[in-house]
């Protein structure tokens, strides 16, 4: 092609925009596989220490010590898969950071373990909803029905056929994390008396500091 | 109604007005169970714990279309309500959830002694379980057979040191009292299980109840043994007397069925004496307007009918009926009545009354006075087990005075007298005794001793050193060779 046949409109100003916005593209998707990378890593989710307090408990689960040797990190299981949807759950998971810096500010101190404790089942109960919205994807990243054997005789059988309209978050709740009851027999109430005890407070404290 | 009438109504009520058959039939509807949700528990769970399906399976409630959501579903707001798979369910199944169907053996159950397990405990439970135990015990130990307060913890589950359980005064997290499958094994629910003495024998095993070795070592137990195949144990109806007669068990005279004798799931009504206290005593049986039943020893004036009074759990309750230990006792004979003529029947309780008063005047009675006053002179500290005769003397009533005074109840020869009687002598007269005077001092002992069994013509032989006889002990009376027999 001569450039006599080129359109007029493509200067090379418009070649430079091209090759500089493209190069720029690249860049900025290089840097959001990397930022999504980077933010999906349990290095990075416990620079916040209201999320150190979720690693401890995970630190002890099978996800953190498999037998396989396969470890889950906690955007593995938190973050969707691909690019786009990374990033967007990122930019959604920007508001735990925002209350995080607020409440160091203004309270409530998600950093204060009691405080922190009082919130976890809420926390739980918006994590479980949002596996179910997504079916499950980030359990089936690793986990694949099909290969599902287990230690008792009939886990492949039960998988195979007990799991119709079913995805893992179903079934499968507590885990990693702190025991929550499921959203639907939970009990406030006890849930705060529990956590008064563990923490040695007066009766009653949990909920003012729950209505801070 | 004049007092006699009164009586006699009275034994209706205890005798008649229960269910007619010996489980009684369930009276709703079938469309009331068969939850078509429960059918899909059934599919998993044959994969997954499929003893437990397959148990059901071979049930009477499978038979019926009784399934596995109709006991275990539970609404959200139930205490120990979880999530199961999407279903909404409880772990435990309580007395209340079974009275959905089984309304007659919920109420009867109520308020009886096995249902009170737990609070005719508490009280011994700090120092018994807490001092010479430990939290391990009274979970694995003592609550396996009186029963837990099952707690359930912010995270929704149920406590490990309140479960598993199913003690059969269990207080569960919905409130009822008490647990079915103590004597029923789930999941198969089998009445010729429950009928078997080992569905007592569980618990009925220790020192404090020892009847499994009781029944086996009696006549009725060696009948049972060798006929056990004419038991009907399967039947339906199960009337001592028609549906069987090879032997009674222990459900048999302390609960079945016998001519004219209703079926009760209050498994102690029948029993006129308290065997396992320090002192016998006769018992009335009191029932309240809610069901619940309370007993009080026969030297209290018995209580009116509409007036209230203390239940044992503390609260008020508005007396119903009130059965005496003679009816209690009449019910009992009913039931050996059955097999036993009139004479025979009334010469063995006489038998067994008169081993219980022998324990109550010759070693139950003076050694708790001897024990009260080392207490209220401060010769012993308030605190139970700190000091070696706190043992002996709770083994002298708890261990072989249970055992003498249960053995006399069934016909034990042996459990009587070697495994009962002879060891709270053994222990009254070389331990109690002698612990008395290391601790009060010769003369205080004395005098204490004194009072207590000095007049008593029981312990008259003390006092008569020089007395021979021919086997034991050494001869030395006008007749003796000044051998022993075995030179």
């Amino acid at each position: 092609m001569n450039s006599k046949d080129k359109p007029h409109f493509i200067s090379r100003h418009v070649i430079y925009a091209l090759v500089i916005g493209g190069i720029a593209g690249i860049v900025f998707m290089l840097f959001l596989i990397e930022f999504d990378h980077l933010t999906s890593s349990e290095e990075f989710c416990t620079t916040c220490h209201s999320m150190e307090i979720a690693a401890e408990v995970y630190r002890q689960s099978t996800h953190y010590n498999p037998v396989s040797g396969v470890r889950a990190s906690c955007g593995d299981c938190h973050v969707s898969e691909g690019v786009f949807a990374a990033t967007w759950d990122h930019i959604k998971g920007g508001k735990d950071l925002l209350a995080q810096i607020s409440g160091e500010l203004f309270g409530p101190d998600y950093d204060d373990p009691v405080i922190n404790a009082l919130h976890l089942p809420a926390a739980a109960f918006e994590a479980r909803k949002w596996f179910k919205s997504t079916n499950s994807a980030t359990c089936k990243r690793c986990h694949v029905l099909e290969a599902i054997q287990g230690m008792r005789a009939n886990t492949n059988s039960i998988h195979r056929e007990e799991t119709q309209g079913k995805s893992c978050i179903d079934c499968h709740i507590n885990l990693v994390h702190r025991k929550v009851p499921d959203e639907k027999t939970f009990k406030q109430a006890r849930w705060q008396k529990m956590v008064e005890e563990e923490f040695g407070l007066a009766p009653g404290s949990a909920r003012q500091l729950l209505s801070q | 109604m004049n007092p006699s009438h009164m009586r006699h109504f009275l034994l209706c009520i205890l005798i008649f007005t229960h269910a007619l058959s010996f489980a009684a039939k369930v009276s709703i509807d079938p469309s009331e169970w068969g939850d078509p949700l429960g059918e899909e528990c059934v599919s998993c769970h044959q994969k997954s714990s499929s003893g437990l399906a397959q148990q059901w399976q071979k049930s009477a409630h499978a038979e019926a279309g009784v399934n596995c959501l109709d006991c275990h579903k539970a609404s959200v707001d139930d205490v120990d309500a979880i999530t199961h798979e999407g279903q909404v369910i409880a772990t435990i199944v309580s007395p209340l959830d079974c009275s959905r169907c089984h309304k007659v053996e919920f109420e009867q159950q109520k308020g009886s002694v096995h249902s009170e397990a737990v609070s005719l405990i508490e009280n011994r439970l700090p120092a018994l379980a807490g001092h010479v135990g430990g939290d391990a015990i009274v979970a694995a130990g003592c609550d396996q057979c009186h029963g837990s307060k099952v707690t359930v913890r912010g995270d929704g589950s149920l406590d490990p040191r309140t479960w598993p359980n199913s003690g059969i005064g269990r207080i569960n997290p919905d409130g009822s009292k008490g647990s079915c499958s103590s004597c029923h094994g789930k999941h198969r629910f089998s009445k010729a299980q429950a009928r078997e003495p080992s569905a007592c024998v569980r618990c009925h095993s220790g020192p404090d109840s020892p009847d499994k070795g009781i029944y086996e070592a009696s006549k009725h137990g060696m009948l049972y043994l060798a006929h056990r195949d004419e038991m009907a144990l399967d039947s339906d109806s199960w009337i001592a007397g028609k549906d069987y007669v090879a032997a009674p068990t222990c459900v048999t005279c302390h609960m079945g069925a016998a001519g004219k004798l209703k079926a009760n799931h209050d498994v102690g009504m029948r029993n006129a004496w308290s065997l396992n206290t320090p002192v016998s005593t006769k018992q009335y049986l009191v029932v309240f307007e809610d069901g619940e039943k309370l007993e009080l020893p026969a030297s209290e004036t018995p209580p009116k009918r509409g007036s209230e009074l203390t239940k044992a759990d503390g609260s008020l309750g508005k007396v119903k009926a009130v059965a005496t230990p003679k009816r209690r006792r009449q019910a009992m004979q009913l039931v050996c009545l059955e097999c036993h003529s009139k004479a025979f029947t009334k010469s063995f309780m006489d038998q067994f009354d008169a081993v219980v008063n022998l324990f109550n005047e010759k070693f139950g009675i003076p050694s708790t006075q001897i024990m009260q006053a080392l207490y209220s002179e401060g010769l012993l500290t308030p605190t139970p087990f700190d000091e070696p005769i706190e043992f002996i003397y709770w083994e002298l009533w708890h261990d072989e005075g249970a055992r003498a005074r249960h053995g006399a109840s069934m016909a034990s020869a042996n459990h009587t007298w070697w495994e009962g009687m002879y060891l709270v002598g053994r222990n009254f007269y070389s331990r109690f005794l002698p612990q008395v005077e290391q601790i009060a001092g010769k003369e205080r002992a004395d005098e204490l001793i004194q009072k207590t069994i000095g007049s008593s013509e029981h312990h008259q032989w003390m006092k008569q050193p020089q007395k021979t006889n021919p086997i034991l002990g050494y001869e030395r009376g006008p007749e003796s060779t000044g051998k022993t027999e075995y030179e």
